[in-house]
This record gives C-alpha cells, sequence and structure tokens, in this order.
C-alpha cells in the first residue's frame, strides 16, 4: 500500500514536504489507523495524534485523499491509493499531522459549553421529557474532531472571527436544551455578522461529519430562533 | 454601534432577493402576455407612475442585495482594513450612485409625460 504523508519538523528548519511510505498491510489491519501505527514503528518520527481507535475522542482527524476524517473509522477498502495525508486544513500545523486546536477550542469555549441554570436546582435532577430529550439527538454526540470546521470554507477565511460549524453545533445544543435558562444571551452573543453569519449554508461541514451529524441544520436552526428571538 | 450587522443584514438579504425575484417574475409575465413588447409599450410602462415606481424599487432592492452579498465577500477575503474601507466605500458610492440615478431618470421621464 502506497502512502505520501505531510511532514513538517519546525525544529529542522526544512520546508514541509510530501514522504512516500510502501507498507503491506497485515491481515488484521482494517482501518487506516492500523496502518499508520505499523508505519510509526518503522520511522518513529512519523506525529500524528490518537487515542480511542474508535471514532469517540475526536483526536486522529485528519485531511485524507482530499477529504477531512477521522484514520480510525476509515476503512483501508475504500482508499484510492496513494493515499494522500495532510494535518487538518486551515489549521496551523504543530508537527506532520499534528494541528494546533487552541482557537478551535477557544471558539469552543465561547459559546459557554455548559448548562446554565441559576434557578433552585431539585432535590434529584433537572427532568426532561422524551421530546425534549430528542431535541438534542443529533447534537450532543459530536466529538469535537473538527473534521467540519477545518472542511469550511468560510472558517478558513475567518477563523479567528467565525465560531464555525463545530461550535455552532455546540451552542445549539444548548440552545435548544430545556434546562438552559440562558438562551437569549446566547442568541444574542451568536447574532453577529462574523461569529453565526459568515456561514453561506455551503454545507461542507454536514458533508464530511465522521459522526454523521449536520451543523449546517443547526446552524439554521439558530438563524430560525434569532428570528423567532426578534419578532 | 455595530457597524455590520449580523441578522438584520441576513434578513434584508432574504427580503431584497425576494423582492427581485417578485419584480423579474412581472416582468417576464409582461413578456409572455399581451400584445407584443415594441419600443412604444416599454416606453408606455417604464413611464406610467407604478411602472416607474417598480424600477427604482427593483434597482434599490438590486443595490441592497448587491451591497450585502459584496460586503460579505470583502469581509471575508480583504483583511487589511485601510484596503477593505477603500474597496467598501467604492462599492457603497457606485451602488448608491445607480440608484440615484435610476430614480432621477424615472423622476426626468414621468415630468415630460405628464
Ligand atoms: S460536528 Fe462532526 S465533524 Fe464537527 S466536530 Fe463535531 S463530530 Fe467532528
Ligand atoms: S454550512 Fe456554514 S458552517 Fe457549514 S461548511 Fe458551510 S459555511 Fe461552513
Ligand atoms: S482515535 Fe479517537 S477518534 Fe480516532
Amino acid at each position: 500500500m502506497r502512502i505520501s504523508i505531510y511532514r513538517y519538523n519546525p525544529e529542522t528548519g526544512t520546508d514541509p514536504y510530501m514522504q512516500d511510505y510502501t507498507i503491506e498491510p497485515e491481515p488484521g489491519d482494517k482501518k487506516l489507523l492500523d496502518v499508520l501505527m505499523r508505519l510509526k514503528t518503522v520511522d518513529d518520527s512519523l506525529s500524528f495524534r490518537r487515542s480511542c481507535r474508535e471514532g469517540v475522542c475526536g483526536s486522529d482527524a485528519m485531511n485524507i485523499n482530499g477529504r477531512n476524517g477521522l484514520a480510525c473509522i476509515t476503512a483501508l477498502s475504500a482508499l484510492k491509493e496513494p493515499v494522500v495525508l495532510r494535518p487538518l486544513p486551515g489549521f496551523p500545523v504543530i508537527r506532520d499531522l499534528v494541528v494546533d486546536m487552541t482557537q478551535f477550542f477557544a471558539h469552543y469555549h465561547a459559546i459557554k459549553p455548559y448548562l446554565i441554570n441559576d434557578g433552585v436546582p431539585p432535590e434529584r435532577e433537572r427532568l426532561q421529557t422524551p421530546e425534549q430529550r430528542e431535541r438534542l439527538d443529533g447534537l450532543y454526540e459530536c466529538i469535537l474532531c473538527a473534521c467540519c470546521s477545518a472542511f469550511c470554507p468560510s472558517y478558513w477565511w475567518n477563523p479567528d472571527k467565525f465560531i464555525g460549524p463545530a461550535g455552532l453545533l455546540q451552542a445549539y445544543r444548548f440552545i435548544v436544551d430545556s434546562r438552559d435558562t440562558a438562551t437569549a444571551e446566547r442568541l444574542a452573543y451568536l447574532d453577529d455578522v462574523y461569529r453565526l453569519y459568515r456561514c453561506r449554508t455551503i454545507m461542507n461541514c454536514t458533508e464530511v461529519c465522521p459522526k454523521g451529524l449536520s451543523p449546517s441544520h443547526a446552524i439554521e436552526r439558530i438563524r430560525i430562533a434569532l428570528l423567532r428571538a426578534s419578532s | 454601534m455595530k457597524v455590520f450587522y449580523g441578522q438584520r443584514a441576513w434578513l434584508l438579504q432574504r427580503a431584497s432577493a425576494l423582492a427581485l425575484l417578485l419584480i423579474l417574475a412581472l416582468g417576464a409575465a409582461l413578456l409572455l402576455v399581451g400584445p407584443p413588447l415594441t419600443y412604444e409599450r416599454w416606453h408606455g410602462l417604464a413611464t406610467s407612475p407604478h411602472g416607474a415606481v417598480i424600477i427604482v424599487l427593483f434597482f434599490a432592492a438590486l443595490s441592497l442585495h448587491g451591497w450585502i452579498g459584496a460586503r460579505d465577500i470583502v469581509l471575508d477575503y480583504v483583511h487589511s482594513l485601510p484596503v477593505r474601507l477603500s474597496v467598501l466605500a467604492i462599492i457603497a458610492v457606485i451602488l448608491f450612485a445607480v440608484v440615484i440615478r435610476v430614480a432621477l431618470t424615472m423622476a426626468a421621464q414621468l415630468s415630460l409625460v405628464s
């Protein structure tokens, strides 16, 4: 199997380059991450993040043959050779496939990703009806892998000001939560030409999300919620 | 005060698009029905008070829509503040001039006819 990987080491001072590898997957190797781990035993200078190896931690997002995805759930059989691996587009590269997620998480923190409710807490828990709970489906599953934001042209142009699909999907997760009482403040924060309205409904985010979520739909819901709030 | 609006611009963009579509549909309907569209008929339509107002409205909606679209493109791609301000100013002047020019022309036509 032929793999071409983006290499960059800030310590050597050389420009980034693509390095070609040829490696035979063993019978047990099913996913791209398996082969990367095998490559790492051959060339231990190769850097990438990974942890859960089953699509729940979101750490091994990378650009695989031009498309963002998680190496651990990308089947080898579906890949065209040579497999071209690059770091997430638009993110500053730290080394090889490892990118700097600082800004991405700063946006996440800015939307206050926690329940806000200053009411007296009930003795056991804040209950929801099954319908209220259902509204969180398709939102809470986000693993913050950044595949979507790193595939969003609007985020490439304004990564410092546009919250991006991942952050907006998370924002909507709390806007729609029946137990949260800060909806108005959340919406007011998002009514901004950069934070929310840089989204042009290009829908790359929805197209690429490895968890099958739809940030563009969440963004649409935020716009509608804003419309309701202002009318 | 916000210089660039979020929701308001987004709404105006949609409202102006709707206005443009409606007026274009009206124009298409005129093409399809009624007597052939000769110069005289066009002239009569354009210089009737309703026609003139609709034409001015069309260009106003066009300018507004164009302004928001152009503004979005500039916000995306032009990040240097002086360049951004200059480009926005040029676009604003051109779009504003178009509307004024159309309004003046229609007003002149109307006063000629009446
Ligand atoms: S929405 Fe999907 S692609 Fe985006 S961060 Fe969440 S899981 Fe990843
Ligand atoms: S729909 Fe919006 S957030 Fe998603 S990729 Fe497009 S511009 Fe980005
Ligand atoms: S290693 Fe955790 S998502 Fe791939």
